[in-house]
């Protein structure tokens, strides 16, 4: 049954005692129901002892010390029968026990105090993300950057010779590398006369990485070839020499999210070494392949597709390569709200890991040569402006010295200073936290707010060129900025991210279906559903209207040749992805075959994690986890039942109906759709049933045909917005919304109505919104539960 | 890895005094390679036994004569693919065939990478198994000048078929990975005390509640600083080369390099972070121009010289005099350097080999391959010029083995390992 004391903003108006029962409801539930006559703990503890110690057990005239320390229940019962109140009548046993529990599930207890703590901004570290961005950024911003020209495939350079020789190469854009010459030359217009015995080629671009994680290069050629990933010299893949037959080359690199890598492929026909071409024309000529492939972190090996391909070279970017613990996601989004000695070893390493980097390239990194005259002044004034975008805010003539100057002198070797100072930069508490110029609210701490709310990473030059003249006060001016940092690709980075985690499907593995059961499922399958997912998100979200409604409503599914196979569409076997309406039944990101398979079991459809997500990412439920671990009950011993009729028995009891009278009705409004998310109208023999039903907050009662009525529901309804806006308000700002205002979450959703839906600039109002209000001040009284 | 994990290689290798008394001693292998052949009538003592004279190219063992062991009459057996620099260099410490491949020499067929490991690493990989030799690197691989190309003609160490170990022949590299870990902490520590004091300021700045978040902090950065502290305690007791500045990897550097290098070995040694050691000078087919001796020719067109260039030979021998040096100045160093444990200098402990991938530049031949030992590393008989009548040189790859303390049976192709080490040798 739905109540409203699962909303966050239940709690301002109801009952200390209501509020206790929530956050610990085990308690409140085994908790026998008093008799009429026996007295609560609450009503003993405000007659007997809250005229000494205080309603809240904060102290009163006679005994001012607040009643909080760490004994246990029976230890403070024990010492409530015996010692309170003073005098010779003391306190009877039952009354005793029953105020013990009372003061310390209420306010004695550490876990309590930290419960009635009011939500506030507070300090908070870079997240290893933020961290790992801010450094890649940190180090290549040493130099200006290089655009990344434009997408969709390699420039590629064909010689008429070996090893680039011969005259007037041909260039052009190769959409993805997959060659089959045979023993033919190149079929490219325009490089004709091609001795197919001797030809070479070199694609030079970048590629961008979606996704943070392990990325696998393969180069497949019988040829000698050489890829080059993110360094002009030494390369990824060496297969220049040829050994043996084996023609594949697999090496596995760590790639950050949202960044352009540079990549240069060679290819050259005919032996290396010494030229015996003339030799071999006496022969038939060899044949010749050449493909490069990528396996993206969980998905299947693929050519590198073209949409992640850029036609010029960028620099070299630094890739953090540490190991770091995981951040904190105990309140569903991850923050930098802990310390731990795994966290400060890997920020150490990091620190060590980068200053050797730049000290051993300098050239590179900095453009400086460091065996030049004047080479420590220069590198001192970088490193003063590395200093400067690493705190965010200008340095104070003291940090100046302490951070860069004192290591810049004579009797210091250059690589040695670099080493220093950039180490004490990325060691710095400066650097490593954030929130710490909260006394000085100024253009600096707007820059930087904006920039980790819309992009986890440091601010861009544009945005401390705004800090440094002042001009980031105004709402105007602060709008100004965060629209046109909306539109940069790390913010569709961070979107794309919280959109993945808000579907829950960050968190799986592979997606694995039962082979007997769905032959035609194979990796391959799952795969693919996940790059059409990312591309429906990309169509919709990603859209210059970023339309919110369009991301539930769509009817557009991004499918390839392969998929068309499975879930219909009708299109030839080898077409590329494109957008396809499948059935009439379709509406939204919740009827993609990928969120349908993903939330389903090896056989069988699972309502239950269909309806927990719409429950508690969509509409902003709070769910108790069951109070029991239950195993599914096997469809084999119910043959005759539906996925439905089986999932209402298991879910009857008392126990369980309180949240499955919620969830149930959700997921089985998506029961159109198997365990990969295909159609059906029939399972067992009998027809689906697809009605369902939600209870909102206010007890009205929407009744649902099935998927298309769910998603419309979820497109329009008021508690979806708000679910939304405060879930993606916590992704970006990483502080408990109730800590800036407890009306924040509402107006933002407001706005979000406004304009059209538009995530973006949803996003674009929060950082402006957070980045003004500066209210540290509680924003409940210290008695009332918090957002924790 | 953490810091602890990152100080390890420091603290190991270093049992107390009670336990030196126990171990064997320590017994070291550095294999010295240098290319194109060496002019025989210069390089071969005319004499065999112990009574022998030193010619020009071996002029400068002189002080180490009867350290010194010369072996004529080993020759490269191997044949297959490839050319003979590359079947030269290829097959030198690996005793076997090259596989089939794309890198055409100016001969012969297309050749790609051998097909087995070396020997250095056969012992690497016998003496990191016990506790009692095992050493933080088991092997390094120094390189002078070797041209920045992976191919057949520039690889030496084999860590298995199609696995090249590329030597490192850049000496600020080197430093870095014998002493960058432990250079790190000095610069960390050089730093801590500035930290904390601003992390003190930045705290004065914060609420109370937010304080206790960089308490903890700092708390955790006191403990680093302590974790540094307890391990430079352990630290190993030799000094840290001084590096000069700016050496730049430059033809005309090699001797400035060359020595940066042999210094690193010795320290390399004294902190028994390896036992086994390779260092090559440029490549098979190596083109250094010894301007330093007045020669402006590279050594790899010399070498094509006919014998009857009699201006070619005498540059020739003078290059590889140069190489000879150089082993030379190993050795002094090596003989200069007391063991840690008592068991005398360290040349007594180890053997220094130095070979080519031809017997002679000029015809190419794989026959007669020099092979000259200097020092008591594995126990052979030294002090003398022995002549075998041409036995394959996996039997010599197998005494290094053996004399190692590692008694194989056969190694690279089977064909080649006959009766088993090269006899009378220890």
């Amino acid at each position: 049954m739905a109540s409203p004391i699962y909303t966050l903003f239940g709690f301002a108006g109801i009952s200390l005692f209501l509020g206790m029962s929530v956050l610990a409801p085990g308690q409140a539930k085994t908790k026998p129901k008093a008799p009429a006559k026996a007295k609560t703990g609450a009503q003993v503890y405000q007659a007997k002892c809250a005229p000494c110690h205080g309603a809240n057990g904060q102290g009163g005239a006679a005994y001012p010390k607040p009643l909080t320390g760490t004994q246990s229940v029976g230890e403070l019962s024990k010492f409530i029968a015996q010692q309170m109140p003073p005098g010779p009548v003391k306190c009877a046993a039952p009354d005793a026990a029953k105020v013990a529990q009372y003061m310390f599930d209420t306010f004695y207890s550490p876990l309590a105090q930290e419960r009635n703590r009011p939500a506030r901004v507070s300090l908070s570290r870079l997240t290893v993300r933020q961290f790992k961005n801010s450094v890649t950024d940190l180090l290549s911003g040493m130099q200006p950057r290089w655009g990344v020209g434009t997408r969709g495939g390699l420039s590629a350079t064909y010689f008429r010779g070996r090893l680039w020789e011969g005259k007037d190469p041909i260039k052009r854009v190769d959409s993805g590398i997959r060659a089959q010459f045979g023993t033919e030359a190149p079929n490219v217009p325009g490089l004709d006369k091609v001795d197919p015995h001797k030809f070479s080629i070199r694609w030079v671009g970048s590629v961008v990485a979606p996704d943070t994680g392990d990325y696998e290069f393969i180069v497949r050629s019988d040829q000698a070839v050489r890829l080059y990933l993110n360094s002009q010299t030494k390369p990824l893949i060496d297969g220049w020499i040829r050994s043996s037959n084996d023609n594949e080359f697999r090496v596995s690199v760590p790639l950050t999210g949202g960044q352009a890598y540079p990549i240069v492929l060679e290819f050259s026909k005919s032996t290396v070494g010494v030229d015996d071409t003339e030799k071999r024309k006496k022969l038939k000529p060899a044949p010749a392949f050449v493909e490069l492939q990528w396996k993206r972190p969980k998905l299947a090996v693929e050519t590198i597709p073209s949409r992640f391909l850029f036609s010029q070279e960028v620099r070299e970017s630094y890739v953090v390569a540490t190991r770091f613990p995981a951040d904190d996601r105990s309140i569903g989004y991850e923050r930098g709200s802990s310390v731990s000695k795994a966290w400060d070893d890997a920020t150490t390493e990091a620190a060590l890991e980068a200053a050797g980097y730049v000290a051993s390239r300098c050239q590179l990194v900095t453009g400086v040569d460091p065996n030049a005259a004047d080479a420590k002044k220069k590198l001192a004034e970088i490193m003063l402006r590395t200093a400067e975008r690493a705190f965010r805010r200008p340095l104070t003539p003291e940090q100046k010295h302490l951070y860069v100057e004192k290591h810049f002198v004579d009797t210091v070797p250059t690589d040695s200073a670099i080493k220093r100072s950039l180490l004490m930069i990325l060691k710095s508490p400066r650097f490593l936290y954030r929130e710490i110029g909260e006394a000085q609210r100024d253009s600096y701490l707007v820059a930087s707010q904006l920039a980790y709310g819309l992009w986890d990473t440091l601010p861009d030059d544009e945005l401390l060129r705004a800090a440094a003249a002042g001009s980031l006060v105004t709402k105007e001016q602060v709008e100004y900025q965060a629209n046109r940092m909306v539109q940069d690709p790390k913010a569709w980075t961070k979107l794309r991210e919280f959109l993945l985690s808000w579907l829950k499907v960050d968190e799986i593995p592979d997606l694995v279906k039962s082979a007997k059961r769905y032959p035609e499922f194979d990796d391959a399958t799952a795969s693919d559903l996940r790059q059409s997912l990312e591309l429906m998100l990309q169509q919709t979200a990603g859209s210059e209207a970023s339309d919110y409604r369009q991301l539930m409503l769509t009817q557009q599914m991004p499918i390839n040749g392969r998929l068309s196979q499975i879930y219909g569409g009708g299109l030839p076997k080898e077409a590329d992805f494109q957008p396809v309406k499948l059935g009439t039944d379709r509406a939204g990101v919740l009827t993609h075959p990928y969120m349908l398979s993903r939330l389903a079991y090896l056989e069988t459809s699972s309502p239950i994690h269909r309806g927990v997500l719409v429950a508690r990412s969509m509409l902003g439920r709070t769910l108790q986890p069951p109070p029991a671990a239950f195993a599914p009950l096997a469809p084999s011993l119910h043959p005759s039942l539906t996925t439905r009729q089986r999932v209402a028995m298991q879910t009857q009891p008392d126990a369980c109906s309180s949240c499955h009278n919620m969830i149930n009705p959700l997921g089985f409004a998506l029961e159109r759709f198997d365990a990969i998310g295909k159609e059906r109208t029939q399972e067992n023999s009998k027809t689906i049933d697809t009605s369902g039903l939600y209870r909102t907050r206010g007890g009205a009662v929407v009744k649902f045909s099935g998927p298309v009525d769910l998603s419309n529901y979820l497109a329009t309804s008021d508690e979806a917005h708000a679910a939304f806006t405060e879930k993606l308000f916590h992704h970006m700002v990483k502080q408990p919304a109730l800590a800036y205002r407890p009306t924040l979450i509402s107006e933002l959703t407001a706005s979000f109505v406004k304009n059209q839906f538009s995530i973006k600039r949803l996003m674009a109002e929060t950082v402006v919104q957070t980045s003004l209000a500066p209210e540290r001040k509680p924003a409940v009284q210290p008695t009332k539960a918090s957002a924790k | 890895m953490g810091l602890s994990a990152a100080m390890l290689p420091f603290v190991t290798n270093l049992p107390s005094v009670s336990e030196l008394a126990l171990l064997p001693r320590k017994k070291r292998l550095v294999i010295i390679f240098s290319p194109d052949g060496i002019v025989p009538k210069t390089f071969w003592p005319d004499q065999v036994g112990t009574n022998f004279e030193l010619k020009e190219s071996l002029k400068p063992l002189e002080p180490f004569k009867n350290k010194t062991l010369i072996l004529n009459g080993v020759s490269d057996r191997v044949r297959g693919d490839g050319d003979n620099h590359m079947r030269g260099i290829g097959c030198l410490l690996t005793g076997t065939e090259l596989f089939p491949g794309n890198v055409q020499g100016g001969s012969d067929t297309p050749a790609g990478w051998a097909s087995g490991h070396s020997i250095d690493q056969e012992i690497k990989n016998h003496l990191q198994k016990s506790i009692v030799t095992r050493t933080r690197f088991g092997s390094l691989e120094f390189g002078v000048m070797v041209p920045d190309h992976a191919d057949t003609w520039t690889r030496m160490v084999y860590a298995g078929p199609n696995k090249p170990i590329a030597p490192i022949d850049d000496p600020y590299q080197m430093f870095g990975k014998l002493y960058g870990q432990m250079k790190d902490q000095e610069t960390l520590k050089s730093v801590l005390d500035d930290l904390q004091a601003d992390m003190a300021k930045v705290k004065s700045q914060l609420s109370a509640q937010d304080r206790l978040l960089l308490d903890e902090h700092a708390s955790l950065v006191r403990d680093m600083e302590k974790e540094i502290q307890a391990s430079r305690k352990k630290e190993v007791g030799h000094k840290v080369p001084e590096m000069p500045a700016g050496v730049r990897r430059d033809n005309d550097k090699m001797p400035e390099l060359s020595k940066l290098q042999i210094d690193l070995m010795v320290s390399s040694f004294v902190a028994d972070s390896t036992r086994v050691a390779t260092l090559q000078y440029t490549n098979s087919v190596g083109q250094a121009r010894m301007s330093w001796l007045g020669i402006k020719e590279g050594q790899h067109d010399l070498s094509h010289e006919p014998d009857s260039n009699k201006e070619a030979q005498e540059k020739l021998t003078k290059i590889n005099r140069w190489y000879c040096e150089q082993l030379a100045y190993l050795c002094k160093r090596l003989a200069e350097t007391p063991e840690t444990d008592g068991t005398g200098n360290m040349l007594d402990n180890t053997t220094v080999v130095w070979t080519n991938e031809l017997g002679q530049g000029n015809s190419h031949t794989l026959e007669n391959i020099p092979f000259v030992m200097v020092g008591n590393g594995l126990d052979f008989k030294m002090g003398r010029s022995v002549k075998f009548n041409s036995l394959p040189h996996n039997r010599l790859l197998m005494s290094l083995a053996h004399g190692m303390g590692h008694p194989i049976k056969r190694f690279g192709n089977g064909d080649f390992c006959g009766d088993g080490p090269l006899p009378g040798l220890a």
